[in-house]
C-alpha cells in the first residue's frame, strides 16, 4: 500500500515537475499575489527563510509528532486534495480514532486571522497545539513532541540548519511549521489566469462566474481570496454532532450553528463538503443554497432572503465556474510534497 | 522575688529582641528579594493530594487530585503608599510540586511593604502574545500531562482543581474544575482571572539583610465560597461557566504572617 502511494505521488510529482517548472522560482518562499490584500500574519516576528521552512516542512510530514509516532499532519491534508482528508467525512486519527469535523484545506493561511471550524486559534504560530494534543487526532503532549525530537540525530542537524543551533523549543518547533503552512498560496487557478487576462473561461464558467455574483455568493466568499473569515449560520442543523461551532468558543447564544466561511478555492478536490461532510459531492453542496437551507434560529440574513429557485443548468454553470478555483500549480507544487527533496 | 522579676524581664526583652526589633534603616538604594509562600490548605487543615476525604460547605465530600494556578501581575505597596510592580514575572503554583510553592521576587527596593496584589491567571496581554514570549511556565511545553494550556481555544488554564466526590454526576465520580478565559481575542468571552488584594499587617520589612518571606494560605474549601458545588456541575472546561468558580477563587487567599529574618 505504501509503496503504491508512493509511486503515484511520484508520478504525480514528475508530471507535475515538467507543468509547473516555468511558474515557480524555487528561491521564492513567499510571495504575495499582485491582486491579493496583505497578509495579516506577522511575518517580521517570523522571517522566513529557505532552511526554517524546509524544517516545518519535514515536522509537516513528521509522523513522531503523534502519541504512537503513526499519524503526521501530512495524514488528514493530503496536497493533491488542498490539504484536506480526501474521501473522509472525518478525518481518522491515531488509533483510528475519528475526528467530528471534517479536515479543513491549508490555503492562503497568512491571510486568515482564525483557523478552525470555530475559530478557536487566533494565531498560526499556536495552530500546531491542537491537532498535537487532541486526543482523537495525534493524542501526543507538546513537551513528549520536543523531546523526540531533540534525540533525532536528522532534526538536530536541521534545526541547527535552520536556527543556528541544535536547540529544540517550542517556539522554533511551531514557527518552522507556520512557515512551511504560510507557503501554500493558491493563487495561480484557470479563474487567477482568467483575471490576468492569460486565460479565457468557456461560456459555462463564464455563466457560472455571472451567477456566482448575481445570486449572491459573493457575499460570504469574495474574490481574491473566496472567504469573508466571517462566521455565518449556513443553514445546517447540528442533527449529525450536535456540533454548534462558534458557539463552543464565544458562547454565546448567538454564535449557535455558526462556522467560519471556508474558502473556495480548490473546492472541486476538497470534498466532502461543510463542517461536518454533510454533502459528499460539490453539486449537492451548490444544492444546499438552492433548497436545503434550515431556520438554525441562527441563520444568516444573507441567506433568508427569498431567491428564484437555480436551473440545473444554473446550477451547473455555478460547479463549473468553481472548477476554476482549482489551481494545478499549488496541488502539485512539489515544494509541498512528503518527498521534496531540496537541493 | 526581686530576682525573679529581674529574670523575667530579661527573658522578655530578649523575646522582643528575636521577634520584633526594630528594623533597621530604611536605605532608598538596597535592594532584596521577597519570597511569596504559598501553602494551601482545606479549613484548618493542610492539604494532602489524592488521600484525605475533606468536606465542602455545601457537605459534599472530596479528594483532591490535582491544584494549579498561575500567580501573575504582582504589585506590593509600602507604607508610604508607594507601588512596586513586577511585570513579566509569571509563576505556576503545583501543589505536587513544592519548589513551586515559594516565588522569588528579586530586587525589591527596601522598605515596609503592607499590601499585596496580584493576579491569579495570565493577562490578556501575554494570552495574545507571540510565541516568542511565552517561555518558563508560560510554554505550552512545560506542562507535560499536566496541560495548563487550552490549545482547542487559545488560552492559559488559570486555576485547575482536580479530584474525586461521590457527589459528582460523572461516571468516574471525578470533578475538574478548569478556569480560564481572558476576554477573548476577536469576540468578548469571560473573564475569569481574578485580581487578589490582600493586607499586609505585620508588614514585609525588605532590607539590605532581611529578606522577608510573606506566608499566604490558599484556603480550596473557599473555592466553593460563592455557590459552586461539585453536584451542581462537577466539569467546568469553559470560561462561561466558571465564573462561580473564579469567585470562590478570589476569596481563597490570605496573608497568615510574615518573616523578616535578618540574614545570618
Amino acid at each position: 500500500m505504501k509503496k503504491t502511494l508512493l509511486g503515484v505521488s511520484l508520478l504525480v510529482w514528475s508530471v507535475s515537475c515538467s507543468l509547473i517548472e516555468r511558474e515557480i522560482d524555487p528561491t521564492t518562499l513567499f510571495q504575495k499575489p499582485a491582486d491579493f490584500p496583505d497578509p495579516v500574519y506577522p511575518f517580521e516576528k517570523n522571517p522566513m527563510s529557505a532552511e526554517v521552512v524546509e524544517l516545518g516542512r519535514q515536522l509537516f510530514y513528521e509522523p513522531k509528532l503523534s502519541r504512537d509516532n503513526t499519524i503526521s499532519c501530512g495524514e488528514c491534508h493530503n496536497q493533491s486534495h488542498a490539504f484536506t482528508h480526501h474521501g473522509h467525512v472525518f478525518s481518522h486519527g491515531i488509533d483510528a480514532r475519528e475526528g467530528d469535523r471534517n479536515a479543513q484545506p491549508l490555503i492562503n493561511l497568512a491571510w486568515q486571522p482564525h483557523f478552525f471550524w470555530d475559530g478557536g486559534v487566533f494565531d498560526l504560530d499556536m495552530f500546531s497545539l491542537a491537532p498535537i494534543e487532541n486526543p482523537v487526532e495525534m493524542d501526543e503532549s507538546i513537551s513528549r513532541v520536543l523531546a523526540k525530537l531533540q534525540q533525532d540525530p536528522a532534526y538536530k542537524r536541521q534545526f541547527k540548519k535552520a536556527y543556528g543551533t541544535e536547540e529544540v523549543t517550542t517556539e522554533r518547533f511551531l514557527k518552522a511549521l507556520s512557515q512551511f503552512m504560510l507557503t501554500l498560496v493558491s493563487a495561480n487557478s484557470k479563474y487567477d489566469q482568467f483575471k490576468a487576462g492569460k486565460a479565457v473561461l468557456s461560456a459555462d464558467e463564464m455563466a457560472g462566474l455571472n451567477l456566482f455574483q448575481e445570486k449572491g455568493c459573493a457575499t460570504c466568499h469574495p474574490a481574491p481570496l473566496f472567504t469573508d473569515h466571517s462566521f455565518r449560520s449556513n443553514g445546517l442543523l447540528p442533527i449529525f454532532t450536535g456540533d454548534l461551532g462558534r458557539y463552543r468558543i464565544t458562547e454565546n447564544p448567538e454564535d449557535k450553528n455558526k462556522f467560519k466561511v471556508p474558502t473556495l478555492r480548490n473546492v472541486a478536490v476538497s470534498g466532502p463538503y461543510m463542517h461536518d461532510g454533510r454533502y459528499l459531492t460539490l453539486d449537492m453542496a451548490v444544492e444546499h443554497y438552492n433548497s436545503l437551507i434550515e431556520d438554525t434560529g441562527t441563520l444568516d440574513p444573507v441567506l433568508r432572503q427569498r431567491r428564484t429557485p437555480l436551473t440545473s443548468t444554473e446550477k451547473k454553470q455555478i460547479v463549473a465556474f468553481l472548477t476554476t478555483l482549482t489551481d494545478p500549480t499549488y496541488l502539485s507544487d512539489p515544494r509541498f510534497s512528503e518527498f521534496y527533496r531540496p537541493k | 522575688m526581686k530576682n525573679s522579676c529581674v529574670i523575667l524581664l530579661v527573658f522578655l526583652s530578649s523575646l522582643g529582641f528575636m521577634s520584633c526589633s526594630p528594623a533597621d534603616e530604611i536605605n532608598p538604594n538596597d535592594t532584596n528579594s521577597v519570597i511569596l509562600e504559598f501553602e494551601n490548605v482545606v479549613g484548618g487543615q493542610r492539604l494532602a493530594l489524592g488521600t484525605a476525604t475533606y468536606t465542602n460547605p455545601a457537605g459534599e465530600p472530596f479528594t483532591i487530585t490535582r491544584l494549579n494556578y498561575f500567580v501573575s501581575n504582582i504589585k506590593m505597596t509600602k507604607s508610604d503608599g508607594q507601588e512596586v510592580t513586577f511585570p513579566g514575572q509569571y509563576f505556576l503554583v503545583r501543589q505536587s510540586d513544592p519548589t513551586s510553592w515559594k516565588i522569588t521576587l528579586p530586587e525589591v527596593p527596601a522598605g515596609d511593604y503592607i499590601k499585596l496584589d496580584y493576579l491569579i491567571g495570565v493577562d490578556s496581554l501575554r494570552s495574545v502574545a507571540d510565541i516568542s514570549q511565552r517561555t518558563g511556565v508560560l510554554d505550552p511545553a512545560s506542562y507535560g500531562d499536566d496541560n495548563m494550556y487550552w490549545s482547542w481555544n487559545s488560552g492559559y488554564i488559570f486555576f485547575k482543581m482536580e479530584g474525586t466526590s461521590s457527589r459528582a454526576t460523572t461516571p468516574a465520580q471525578n470533578f475538574q474544575f478548569h478556569i480560564g478565559g481572558f476576554g477573548g481575542f476577536s469576540a468578548r468571552t469571560a473573564v475569569n482571572s481574578r485580581t487578589i488584594s490582600l493586607p499586609i499587617t505585620q508588614a514585609a520589612q525588605v532590607r539590605k539583610n532581611v529578606i522577608p518571606t510573606v506566608h499566604i494560605l490558599g484556603d480550596v474549601l473557599k473555592v466553593f465560597s460563592a455557590g459552586h458545588t461539585i453536584n451542581a456541575r462537577s466539569m467546568v472546561h469553559s470560561p462561561a461557566v466558571a465564573a462561580p468558580v473564579a469567585d470562590g477563587v478570589k476569596t481563597m487567599f490570605q496573608v497568615d504572617h510574615v518573616h523578616n529574618d535578618k540574614m545570618p
